[in-house]
């Protein structure tokens, strides 16, 4: 019988990808800044201590990131609704960060169709 | 009048034939005559007392008709003001119309302010994405045949805010077995999930699943690829599966770099006989439910996978992109063997033209005929988008060239590597017609070089 692991391995394995999965949403729950409303209001405080960045207009969002994968589409191409759907799809299967996605659409919905 | 007069004549008629009279004639009327003429006198007198009764009425009437008149007079010279008010009053406004009209030519239109549409009144959470191909192939040795028609619509449905179900089909066609008349349609269900947003870090996603390994399972549609073949490698491992997955991405800074991560859980491979031996091993199967309706786990555990992806862009149109993923569980039924993965993958761009992207894959998994299997691959695919030459050419602006070279080794002995050397000429930016000879090198003789042109659409 060849087994390349032993039963031991399987449930390391098993375990792992549980426990990974666990600490992820707990750190971005927790530690990620922005996940709750105290880190939010920690966000706020930091951002008046430093000084502003030049932000990324949603724009230059939409170039960067959905050129990574296709063509870039116009958009006049589809209504400020159907983008609002599109996006939520887009969001999953690129793995867009929530703000960078809300500000794609943004770009989008000002100059979509109708 | 005429009837005063005529009155006034009757009297003097009278008196005319009474008192000229001599008296001898006077004499000669009795006084029955006289009566009558008295009477007639009387009648006459009363006649016209009513004659001028009418006529003061008529006089009456008379001036009444004439204020009424003078009224009406007034009146029509206030409508004839009326009316000319009212006619320069339009002039004006035609005046006014024809200065905004030559106003509006001379200034370009701002458009309006976007208002989004009430959500709460129209339903516009439902959309249709999708691609469509057309292909045409040439296999060394073999008649040329127009291969395939697909279909591949992906079918979104939004519920709020957080909720999105999606589904992709894929729609085929395809010659029947030899020695049976006609072709079959063929109906395939590519994934079909639920996306539900927990927070902005974390996605859950449950169904059947797209899998991250690598990158190229996700832009795996006929108009993002730019070869119309898939890289060799890819055979190495599944393209979807059924299960659950925690996925998202953490942005670093405001510049737009981000780590995006995916961990999953699914039913994994199987074998297709139920053995372990190495033939067997079915990428492909295990999705939980028998075609005999029996719900069939062909193995007791799920197996497990994770994918981590570092992005960053310098600045739009210029970005590199590394992941690393990996997935293990067991294959065979008596659940004695374990089918690992891992892929490393990396895409680059320098501007809008020029593109390289690659993947690393390898994979081991034990069998009862073979012992520990250890397969293995790579390709390497760049592009160039000919309008970098800044030539004013029509037809070559439209043009990308690609070239891909991939390798696999199946690890029972078979080693096979292709060269593809392409192109693609955008009619619009989601009209492609793609084409491309491939050379081939293998110990398959099954193995051969094609020339492959595709028609590619995405919508």
């Amino acid at each position: 019988m060849n087994r390349p692991s032993s039963l031991k391995s399987r449930l390391w394995t098993g375990a792992s990808v549980a426990v990974l999965g666990a600490l992820l949403y707990a750190l971005s729950s927790v530690f990620v800044p922005g996940a709750g409303a105290k880190a939010e209001k920690k966000t706020e405080k930091r951002v008046e201590k430093k000084p502003e960045k030049k932000k990324l207009s949603g724009a230059e969002l939409y170039s960067m990131h959905c050129n990574r994968c296709h063509p870039e589409r116009y958009p006049t191409e589809r209504t400020a609704a159907q983008w609002k759907t599109i996006l939520l799809h887009m969001r999953v299967r690129a793995n867009l960060p929530a703000e960078q996605s809300q500000m794609i659409l943004k770009y989008l919905q000002d100059n979509s169709g109708r | 009048m005429k009837t005063r007069s005529f009155a006034l004549g009757c009297a003097c008629i009278c008196c005319a034939l009474v008192v000229p009279l001599p008296v001898g004639t006077a004499a000669a009327i009795d006084d029955q005559q006289f009566n009558e003429l008295k009477d007639l006198v009387t009648k006459l007198g009363q006649k016209i007392e009513t004659q001028d009764q009418r006529i003061e009425q008529l006089e009456k009437t008379h001036a009444q008709d004439a204020q009424v008149h003078a009224q009406d007079q007034k009146t029509h010279e206030q409508d004839q003001q009326k009316i000319q008010e009212l006619q320069q009053k339009l002039g004006e406004t035609q005046q006014a119309v024809s200065n905004v009209q030559t106003a509006a030519i001379a200034v370009p239109v701002e458009p309006l302010p976007r208002v989004p549409l009430d959500e709460a009144t129209v339903n516009h959470n439902f959309s249709i994405l999708g691609d469509a191909e057309f292909q045409y192939a040439k296999t060394s040795g073999q008649h040329g045949t127009f291969l395939f028609a697909d279909f591949a619509p992906i079918f979104l449905y939004r519920g709020g805010e957080k909720v999105l179900f999606e589904a992709g089909f894929d729609f085929g066609l395809q010659n029947n077995a030899p020695n049976s008349p006609g072709a079959t349609t063929t109906i395939n269900l590519s994934f079909a999930q639920l996306d539900y947003l927990m927070n902005d870090y974390v996605t859950l996603v449950a169904g059947d699943m797209v899998l991250p390994l690598g990158t190229y399972s996700e832009r795996t549609a006929g108009w993002l690829n730019k070869i119309p073949d898939d890289p060799l490698p890819r055979d190495l491992l599944p393209g979807a599966g059924v299960g659950a997955q925690l996925r998202g991405a953490v942005p670093l800074g405001e510049s737009g770099k981000l780590i995006n991560y995916s961990v999953w859980g699914v039913n994994g491979a199987s074998s297709a006989d139920g053995t372990g031996n190495a033939d067997q091993l079915d990428l492909g199967g295990n999705v939980g439910l028998r075609s005999d309706n029996a719900v069939a786990n062909l193995h007791g555990k799920p197996s497990g996978g994770a994918r981590v992806g570092w992005f960053m862009p310098f600045k739009p149109h210029y970005d590199l992109e590394l992941g690393l993923s990996g997935q293990s569980g067991e294959w065979d039924n008596a659940g004695q063997h374990l089918w690992s993965a891992g892929v490393l993958d990396a895409s680059l761009h320098l501007g809008s033209t020029v593109e390289v992207k690659g993947e690393y894959i390898r994979s081991c998994y034990g069998s009862d005929d073979h012992g520990n299997v250890r397969p293995e691959g790579w390709w390497l695919q760049a592009s160039y988008k000919l309008v970098g030459l800044n030539l004013d050419w029509p037809v070559i602006n439209n043009l990308e060239l690609v070239n891909r070279y991939d390798s696999i080794h199946d690890g029972l002995g078979t080693r096979t590597r292709r060269y593809t050397l392409g192109y693609i000429y955008y009619f619009s930016n989601t009209l492609l017609f793609e084409g491309g000879y491939e050379f081939l090198h293998s110990n398959d003789p099954t193995q051969k070089d094609q020339l492959i042109f595709q028609l590619s659409y995405g919508f």
